[in-house]
C-alpha cells in the first residue's frame, strides 16, 4: 500500500505528461500525441518525438524539456523560427518560452497545441430529445416508408395536375426524379459533413429531411384547406404560411445537428441564415420579376372538393358590403399618384 | 379573257360616271373648308398624329374626331395642334370641347377677318339619309393628299350602343375626322373607323350637331372634367338600360342556369368541347359581350363590358382531380379593357365563400377593382365566381365591366350572383 503510494507520489513529483495535438489552421485536431519523457524533440526527421513533413520545418526543429517541474521549449535555431500563437495574445518568438496549458505553437507552416493531463474538458453534451427521434426515423424500414410516402405524393401531385389521363408509368418516372432530387439535398449536406472530417452519417440526414419533407406536404395540405375555407379578410393564412418557415428551420437545424459539432447558439444562427436566405432569396426573386404595372388581377383561387369545405358561407349582402371597401383602397391608390 | 377584262371595265366605267363627276364637283366645293390636322411633338419639332377636319362655323370651329386630337388633349403640354389646308396655308388650332363618347371634338382656328374666302364651312343636314342612299367621303388617308370617296349608307350598326353608320366604301386611317356628305353638299357624318373591306363607320350627324349646340351655349371649363362627366352619364345610361331589361335565364350544360341580358347590344357566343371523347372534363362556354370600346388614348380604352360562363363536367375522374383542374382554368383572370399605370391602379381584389339568396349554389366569389387615376369614381370591375358544392360538375361565372362606378358596378354584381345558379 504505502510503496503504490509511493509510485504515485514520485510520478507527479518529476514526470509530468504532456499531451501535443497536431492542429490545422482552424485548430481541428489532425493527431494526437500523448508522451511521457522528459525531452521531447520535433522536427522533420526520423529520430524525433514527433515526426513533421511540413518542409518549411527543420529537421531538429525544437526539444520541449521538463526542468524544474515545467517544460520549456527551445527553438534549435531554426530557419522559420517557432512562435506562440495563442488566441486573443500577441504572436512571439517561442525560444525558451515556459509552456502553459493550452499553448498552439506554431512551426513552419504547421500548429501545435499542448496540453497538460489535468486539462480540463467541456461538460458532457446530453443527447437532444430529436437523437431519439432520428433514431426512429433512421430505422431502415421507418426510412423506408418515409420515403415511398414522399414518392407517392409526389405522384398524386404529378396526377392531379395533368390535364390529359396518364398512365402508371408515366406517373412513377417524374416521381422517382423528383424523390431523387429532393435525396440530393441531405446527400450533400452529408457530404459537406465529411469534407469537414464530421462523420457523414448520410442514412440520418436521409431519414431527418424525408421526415421534414413529408412534414411540409402536410402543411401545404394544410395551408390549402385553410385559404380554400377563409375570406380575404382572413389573417388565419398568414399564420399558416409562417408554419413552412418553422419547418424549414427544423430541418436545418436537424442537418446541423447531425452533420456538424457546433455550439448550440451556433447551430441556430446557421439555421435561422439558411431560412433566411431561403424564404428571403424566393421572395426577393419574385419581386424582382414582378412587372410595375399588372393588368392582371392577383387572387387566390384556391378551390378544394366539397369534402374539404369546412366553413358556411357568407351571404350575398355581406360580400357586397365588403367589396365596398376595395372601391375605397383603390380610389385612394388613384389619388396617391 | 382579256375581252372580258375590258368589257367589266367598260361597263363598270359607265355606271359610276355620274357619281364620279358628281363627287369632283361636291369635291372642288367642299374642298376650301377641308383640313389636315396634326399634332406636332414640341420636343422633336415633327408630327405625331395627323388625321381630317372640316370647318362648321363662320368663326372657325373645326370638327375632327377625338382619337386624332387625344394626346393634345391629355399632355396639352407636350404636343402643339396644327392645321393644313387645300393651299399649303397652316396655323395653331385649340381644342374646344370633346365628346369622348362619340369620338368628337371641335378644335378652332383664327379666323382673318378681312378674307372673304375663309368664311366657307360646311353645313350640317337636318335629317338622316335613308337607306342605300350615295354619300361622300372626304379626308386624307395616310397623308396622301385630300380624296373623296362614294360609298353607301346602310343604316345604324345594330349592336352598338352608342349609335354608328354603317358605310359601305372605304375609310382609311387619316381619313378620321373628315366628313362624310350627301349629294347636297350637308353633312351626315363624320369618319371613325374601318373594320376593312370597304366597311367603314360613321358617327351620325346629330351627334355633332348637339355637341355644337352644348359648346355654343356653355363651353366646358376643363376638357378632362368634361370627359370626365360624360364617362360617367355613359356608364350610367348603359347600366340603367342593362339593369332595367329582361333577364332571361338559360340553362347552361346538363345542370347550368346563366343569365341573358335581352338587349340587342350585347351578343353572346358559345363553344363546347362535346366532340372530344378523351377530354376529362366536358365543359360548355358562352360568352357574351358589349361591343364598345371608348378610345380615351392608344394606351387606355374603356366601356368595355364581358360575361363569361363556363359548365364543367369530370368525364371518369375523381373529385380531387376535377377540382385541381377547375382551379388551373379559374386561377387567371385579367381586364377587359387595354389600359397602363398612367391610366389606372393595379387591380385589387377581395374573395370569400358566398352563398347567393337563392340558396341554390355555393361559391368562391372574388371581386377586383382598379380605379381611374384621371377620372374620380369610375373603375374596372373585375369578378369571377366558381361553385364549389358539387363533386363532380362547377359552374363558373365572370365579367368585367370597364368604366364604371362603384354604386352601378355592386348593383350588377348583386344581381349577377342570383341569376346565376343550378336548375
Amino acid at each position: 500500500m504505502e510503496l503504490v503510494n509511493e509510485q504515485y507520489v514520485t510520478e507527479k513529483a518529476d514526470m509530468k505528461e504532456l499531451i501535443i495535438e497536431e492542429i490545422n489552421r482552424n485548430h481541428k485536431l489532425l493527431h494526437r500525441h500523448k508522451l511521457n519523457k522528459n525531452s521531447i524533440h520535433v522536427g522533420r526527421d526520423y529520430h524525433n518525438d514527433i515526426i513533421l513533413s511540413d518542409p518549411h520545418i527543420c529537421p531538429s526543429h525544437i526539444s520541449i524539456d521538463f526542468i524544474d517541474n515545467q517544460w520549456q521549449i527551445t527553438d534549435n535555431q531554426t530557419i522559420n523560427g517557432t512562435f506562440v500563437e495563442n488566441p486573443k495574445e500577441k504572436k512571439h518568438e517561442a525560444n525558451q518560452h515556459i509552456v502553459r496549458d493550452g499553448d498552439v505553437i506554431s512551426l513552419g507552416k504547421s500548429q501545435l497545441r499542448l496540453l497538460f493531463s489535468d486539462h480540463a474538458v467541456e461538460p458532457t453534451v446530453a443527447f437532444s430529445a430529436f437523437e431519439s427521434f432520428i433514431n426512429f426515423m433512421r430505422h431502415p424500414l421507418a426510412l423506408f416508408i418515409s420515403i415511398a410516402f414522399f414518392t407517392i405524393i409526389a405522384g398524386g401531385i404529378i396526377y392531379f395536375d395533368r390535364p390529359i389521363e396518364v398512365n402508371f408509368s408515366q406517373l412513377l418516372v417524374p416521381a422517382i426524379s423528383m424523390t431523387l432530387g429532393f435525396a440530393l439535398w441531405p446527400a450533400g449536406v452529408a457530404l459537406v459533413s465529411h469534407l469537414t472530417k464530421h462523420d457523414a452519417r448520410f442514412m440520418s440526414q436521409l431519414a431527418v429531411s424525408f421526415a421534414l419533407f413529408n412534414l411540409m406536404w402536410f402543411s401545404d395540405i394544410f395551408q390549402s384547406i385553410v385559404i380554400f375555407n377563409s375570406s380575404s379578410n382572413n389573417m388565419l393564412p398568414m399564420f399558416v404560411t409562417f408554419l413552412f418557415v418553422i419547418l424549414a428551420f427544423t430541418l436545418f437545424w436537424l442537418n446541423s445537428y447531425i452533420g456538424f459539432h457546433m455550439s448550440s447558439k451556433r447551430r441556430i444562427v446557421i439555421s435561422a441564415c439558411l431560412t433566411l436566405l431561403l424564404f428571403g432569396g424566393t421572395y426577393l426573386i419574385q419581386y424582382s420579376k414582378k412587372p410595375e404595372f399588372d393588368p392582371r388581377a392577383n387572387y387566390n383561387a384556391t378551390i378544394m372538393s366539397p369534402s374539404f369545405l369546412l366553413m358556411s358561407s357568407n351571404n350575398a349582402d355581406k360580400f357586397i358590403a365588403d367589396s365596398n371597401k376595395l372601391f375605397e383602397q383603390t380610389s385612394k391608390k388613384a389619388q396617391e399618384k | 379573257m382579256k375581252a372580258f377584262f375590258i368589257l367589266v371595265f367598260i361597263i363598270l366605267s359607265t355606271s359610276s360616271s355620274f357619281a364620279t363627276e358628281q363627287a369632283e364637283q361636291l369635291f372642288n366645293q367642299l374642298k376650301p373648308s377641308l383640313y389636315q390636322i396634326k399634332l406636332i411633338d414640341k420636343a422633336s419639332g415633327e408630327k405625331s398624329s395627323i388625321g381630317s377636319g372640316f370647318q362648321i362655323s363662320k368663326d372657325g370651329i373645326i370638327a375632327t374626331n377625338y382619337h386624332v386630337i387625344s394626346s393634345y388633349a391629355l399632355h396639352p403640354k407636350k404636343y402643339r395642334m396644327e392645321y393644313l389646308d387645300g393651299e399649303g396655308n397652316t396655323g395653331l388650332l385649340a381644342l374646344k370641347s370633346v365628346d369622348v363618347i362619340n369620338d368628337l371634338a371641335l378644335v378652332k382656328r383664327d379666323i382673318d377677318a378681312t378674307n372673304d374666302a375663309q368664311a366657307n364651312f360646311f353645313q350640317i343636314s337636318a335629317t338622316a339619309p335613308h337607306k342605300g342612299e350615295q354619300l361622300f367621303s372626304l379626308g386624307n388617308p395616310h397623308d396622301l393628299g385630300m380624296i373623296v370617296v362614294p360609298g353607301t349608307y346602310n343604316g345604324l350598326k345594330k349592336e352598338s350602343f352608342n349609335e354608328r353608320i354603317h358605310f359601305t366604301g372605304s375609310i382609311n386611317s387619316g381619313m378620321s375626322g373628315g366628313p362624310v356628305v350627301n349629294k347636297n353638299a350637308k353633312v351626315v357624318g363624320i369618319n371613325v373607323a374601318t373594320s376593312g373591306n370597304s366597311i367603314g363607320f360613321l358617327v351620325p350627324h346629330d351627334k355633332l350637331a348637339q355637341l355644337y349646340e352644348a359648346f355654343l351655349l356653355s363651353p366646358p371649363e376643363s376638357i378632362e372634367q368634361q370627359m370626365a362627366a360624360q364617362l360617367t352619364a355613359n356608364q350610367n345610361k348603359l347600366m340603367t338600360s342593362i339593369l332595367n331589361s329582361t333577364w332571361h335565364e338559360k340553362s347552361l350544360g346538363k345542370y347550368g342556369m346563366i343569365p341573358i341580358i335581352d338587349v340587342p347590344f350585347i351578343r353572346c357566343w358559345g363553344d363546347s368541347n362535346a366532340d372530344k371523347d378523351d377530354a376529362l372534363i366536358l365543359a360548355a362556354v358562352a360568352n357574351c359581350s358589349l361591343d364598345e370600346n371608348t378610345y380615351i388614348s392608344s394606351h387606355f380604352f374603356t366601356g368595355a363590358m364581358e360575361m363569361e360562363f363556363r359548365y364543367m363536367q369530370a368525364n371518369n375522374i375523381g373529385s380531387n382531380k376535377f377540382y385541381h383542374l377547375y382551379q388551373q382554368q379559374i386561377a387567371h383572370a385579367g381586364a377587359g379593357n387595354r389600359a397602363n399605370k398612367d391610366n389606372v391602379t393595379q387591380y385589387q381584389c377581395h374573395h370569400d365563400l358566398v352563398m347567393p339568396d337563392n340558396k341554390m349554389i355555393e361559391n368562391k366569389s372574388i371581386l377586383c377593382t382598379r380605379a381611374y387615376k384621371k377620372f374620380p369614381d369610375l373603375f374596372d370591375v373585375l369578378y369571377l365566381s366558381a361553385s364549389i358544392d358539387k363533386h363532380n360538375q362547377a359552374l363558373v361565372s365572370h365579367f368585367t365591366i370597364a368604366g364604371i362606378n362603384q354604386e352601378n358596378a355592386l348593383t350588377f354584381t348583386r344581381k349577377f350572383m342570383e341569376a346565376v345558379s343550378w336548375n
